[in-house]
């Protein structure tokens, strides 16, 4: 099969220009038309440390990070040693040619461009243009489209004035020049594009915090966590042009307290965090639930448990999300794949919220938190506002009145005649506490019974494939976006497979998985945590027998790790490395 | 220019009491801060559906059902942060907390610096039995050194915390202590809370019989002493000197401390005026900055 995408890893030391000069050449080709999936790591120190930007970019969408690069620019010696072991066959290297200390090793097969970066930026008496240099030495060698690239350059530098722009372009066009006469050894190109598409780059958290504006949020309380602050940078930025109201708190027990009660008091209202701060939420998510209080809370998962790989990629919340806080607590909670979801799944975690008056997680995680990713320009016209059932006015007020599909219509504070208490004791229909046996077994059947429906209102699962298979894939959050790619190859290579991805984690579509499992002769259940979170909870809640498939270093799967492992499952040899 | 008469609903007291029966222990302090609350309310003329009560857990969080009014019973020492975001959500509403003093001041002391600082405008009631009256009887953080107590059989190694001293020092704007034996003057010191724009923290001393044999109604009768009429309420300085030393020895009773400074949510409605105008955005506007 042709390869119809290109890969280009940036890696140096943080301070070098490494994550300016892959959103660089991500909006270059974002501009040109061009499907852009980014993935960064930043290093944990708050200066210096080794910083990594990855581009994955082609015409046709484009769905994680990819197995491997292409392309590595090596901005310093410890940038290759920490990729030394993915430079194989066919890759290319681009390395700064210092003439002194940093003499790469060029592995058998690999072609490697020296580039005397520094030289040029010393030249230039600029270290700070060693970027730029890199940057136009790349754009020659594989093809970036240079005309969205010298756009994209000038409106980021336009902003710091006509002398910035020029020394940066003389930088780039310097680095051109190191390359120009070099001859072409290796077959990469930045694929070609079509027409320019109406697209948005964004990344997973700042989609969290677009969704929330599309979803009309009206306040957002949170306090500082890693990876989920920029959620908090987005909306402080963006929801007062709206006229919403925002708070850092003093904690997340805090944030979600004022959630609650600027809930109560009729606004649409949503915090974020991660792990820590989601555990430290546990107890009011069950006042949420037990006042039947709209509430929406965003983890950005990370490396746990305990304060773990705060900076590190794990989907290890799942059962801290489905069943965090004491008591039967009923809540939804929704998983997101990419950064599109990022987007459109918060719009629906504010609707479910206030159509079924519980508390809403939506998991994120830390690989998506970061990446940025072409998405369709959302349209704000098109989305679909559903705000929670309010008092007509008639009769006799009771806040928990029994109804059919169990939701009881809420009033705002203010109203005439509908006072009432919102309590997390148990209570009866008008909110008077209520320990009688048969109350508390009716009120819990309210509360759980009024989600029956939601499977309804959102699409709870999306399947990839049809008919019978040899293995199903069940996975869900950013694994998704891998999984979808290994089932596209494994299927060109004729082996039966199929996928299912859950976007609604519980109430569980149970229907939807017995459905899909069905025709399956095994279903492989990746997922990045070490208890097989969802393995588990489909052994609890179905007749299927998931194989679990786990990995927990930190790190998303690649589609070829779930490639081989399928083939393992197939009785196939794969010790051999597979070629890509 | 003729002169503008407001036509404010005359209020009584009994206005704002529920149809729930007031269940405290006989001889509980709490009974006398519900009446001062009663009165306060209808001496600043708050109408029940505009009023939004909000408490923890404990003896005196049980408040809000015998209260008429948009009400919250939340969890324990969560209250005052529930309270912030009903707040700043519905500036235009009043919004009073009541709580107990391991409530405010133990399981929710994380909170109680913020609401001061941030000067949320709403009126804090804290009910000061120096127990835990709900779970039988053991020490608080006010409860005096060395207190014999459910768990405390040798005595509590602890020592109380200063509440009003705590406040003063967060930066609350209205800082004012009372006695649940003297109603009137607690209703006084309530209504001038309300009336207060910015955080009003009311601290009220509230005898336990039940558990709080050391600090009886007799006893606080004895300790508590008026703050002289010529102590300025302004100085901050005068007024943490009255929350260390007292009055000659004496329990301050009275307003301490009051001033005024922007409250949180007239610097959010500032911030979003400054940033929206008063048409505000529109959202492609705001999608278009993400374009690549």
């Amino acid at each position: 099969m042709e390869k119809n995408d290109l890969v280009i890893r940036i890696a140096g030391h943080g301070g070098e220009g490494v994550i300016s000069t892959g959103d660089f050449i991500a909006s270059a080709c974002a501009r040109a038309g061009q499907e852009v999936y980014t993935f960064k790591t930043f290093p944990a120190e708050i200066k210096g440390g080794y910083a990594m930007y990855q581009v994955r970019t082609s015409p046709d969408r484009i769905y994680n990070p990819g197995d491997s690069f292409d392309i590595l620019c090596a901005f310093n010696q410890e940038a290759y040693d920490l990729n030394r072991h993915l430079l194989v066959p066919g890759t290319v290297l681009v390395y700064d040619q210092t003439g002194d200390d940093f003499v790469p090793e060029i592995p058998p097969g690999v072609v490697a461009y020296p580039v005397p970066m520094s030289k040029m930026a010393k030249e230039l008496k600029s270290y700070r243009s060693k970027n730029m240099v890199a940057l136009g030495a790349l754009s020659v060698l594989f093809r970036i489209n240079e005309e969205t690239l010298i756009a994209v350059l000038s409106d980021k530098f336009k902003k710091k004035g006509e002398e910035v722009l020029a020394f940066n372009l003389l930088a780039f066009h310097r680095g051109k020049a190191l390359v120009a006469d070099c001859p072409k050894k290796d077959p990469w190109f930045v694929p070609e594009a079509g027409a320019p598409k109406d697209v948005i780059l964004i990344s997973g958290n700042a989609g969290v915090g677009l969704g929330a504006l599309l979803g009309k949020l009206e306040f957002f309380s949170a306090y500082p966590i890693t990876p989920a602050t920029e959620i908090a940078k987005y909306v402080a930025t963006h929801l007062p042009k709206v006229g919403g109201v925002l708070i850092q708190a003093e904690d997340e027990i805090a944030s979600l307290s004022q959630v609650l009660g600027a809930s109560y008091a009729g606004k649409r209202a949503m915090t974020a965090t991660s792990g820590p701060g989601l555990s430290l939420m546990s107890e009011m998510l069950g006042m949420a639930a037990m006042s039947e209080t709209p509430v929406v809370v965003v983890d950005v998962q990370r490396g746990g448990p305990a304060t773990g790989m705060p900076t590190k990629h794990e989907q290890s919340d799942l059962f801290l999300a489905v069943h965090g806080s004491h008591g039967d607590a009923p809540r939804i909670v929704l998983s997101v794949e990419d950064v599109s979801d990022c987007i459109h799944r918060t719009v629906d975690a504010l609707n479910l919220a206030d159509r079924y008056q519980c508390p809403v997680i939506l998991l994120s995680d830390g690989s998506l938190a970061f990446s940025t990713q072409t998405v369709p320009t959302p349209k704000p016209e098109e989305i679909e506002i559903v705000e929670r059932k309010r008092w007509d006015g008639e009769g006799e007020y009771q806040r928990y009145q029994w109804s059919e599909d169990g939701i009881s219509p809420m009033a705002d504070p203010g109203t005439p005649k509908a006072m009432h208490m919102a309590t997390g004791l148990e209570h009866g229909p008008t909110g008077a506490p209520n320990y009688a046996p048969a109350n508390h077994d009716r009120m819990q059947r309210k509360r759980f019974g009024k989600l029956e429906t939601v499977a309804d209102f959102i699409e709870p699962v999306e399947w990839d494939g049809e008919g019978p298979a040899d293995v199903g894939i069940i996975t869900w959050g950013s694994t998704i976006g891998v999984v979808r790619e290994a089932v596209a190859r494994l299927r060109r290579e004729g082996i039966q497979v199929k996928g299912f991805y859950p976007k609604l984690m519980v109430p569980m579509p149970v229907e939807h998985y017995e459905a899909f499992a069905s025709d399956c002769k095994k279903i492989l259940v990746p997922e990045v945590n070490f208890q097989g979170q969802l393995s588990y909870m489909i052994r609890a809640e179905t007749t299927i027998t998931p194989i679990p498939f786990t990995q927990c270093g930190g790190v998303p799967f690649t589609p070829l790790q779930i490639m081989n492992k399928v083939k393992e499952n197939l009785g196939w040899d794969v010790s051999l490395p597979q070629k890509k | 220019m003729g002169c503008v008469i407001a036509t404010k609903k005359m209020m009584k007291p009994r206005d704002y009491k529920s149809e729930v029966p007031v269940v405290w222990c006989p001889g509980c302090g709490h009974y006398g801060v519900l009446d001062a609350i009663y009165r306060a309310l209808a001496g600043a003329g708050i109408e029940p559906s505009q009023l939004i009560s909000i408490s923890g857990i404990g003896c005196s969080s049980r408040t809000p059902y015998f209260l008429h009014s948009y009400k919250m019973h939340t969890l324990h020492g969560r209250a005052g942060a529930v309270a912030t975001g009903a707040q700043l959500a519905r500036p235009d509403l009043t919004v009073m907390v009541f709580g107990g003093d391991g409530d405010g001041f133990s399981i929710g002391g994380g909170h109680m610096p913020h609401m001061a600082r941030k000067n949320v405008n709403m009126t804090y009631v804290l009910f000061d039995n120096g127990i835990y009256g709900l779970t039988k009887g053991q020490y608080s953080p006010t409860s005096p050194s060395a207190m014999k107590a459910y768990t405390t059989p040798y005595g509590s190694p602890d020592e109380p915390l200063n509440p009003l001293l705590y406040m003063l020092t967060y930066g609350a704007t209205y800082v004012a202590q009372g006695f649940a034996g003297k109603p009137s003057v607690c209703a006084k010191l309530i209504q001038d809370g309300l009336q207060h724009k910015g955080f009003s923290y009311i601290h009220i001393l509230s005898q336990c019989p039940s558990f709080n044999t050391v600090d009886s109604v007799e006893t606080y009768r004895e300790a508590v002493a008026a703050i002289p009429d010529g102590h300025d309420t302004s100085n901050l300085g005068d007024a943490m000197t009255l929350a260390r030393d007292g009055v000659n020895g004496g329990i301050p009773m009275g307003l301490l401390y009051q001033i005024t400074r922007p409250t949180l949510d007239e610097r959010m409605h500032a911030i979003v005026q400054g940033v929206s105008g008063h048409k505000g955005y529109d959202l492609n506007r705001i999608i278009t900055l993400s374009r690549p």
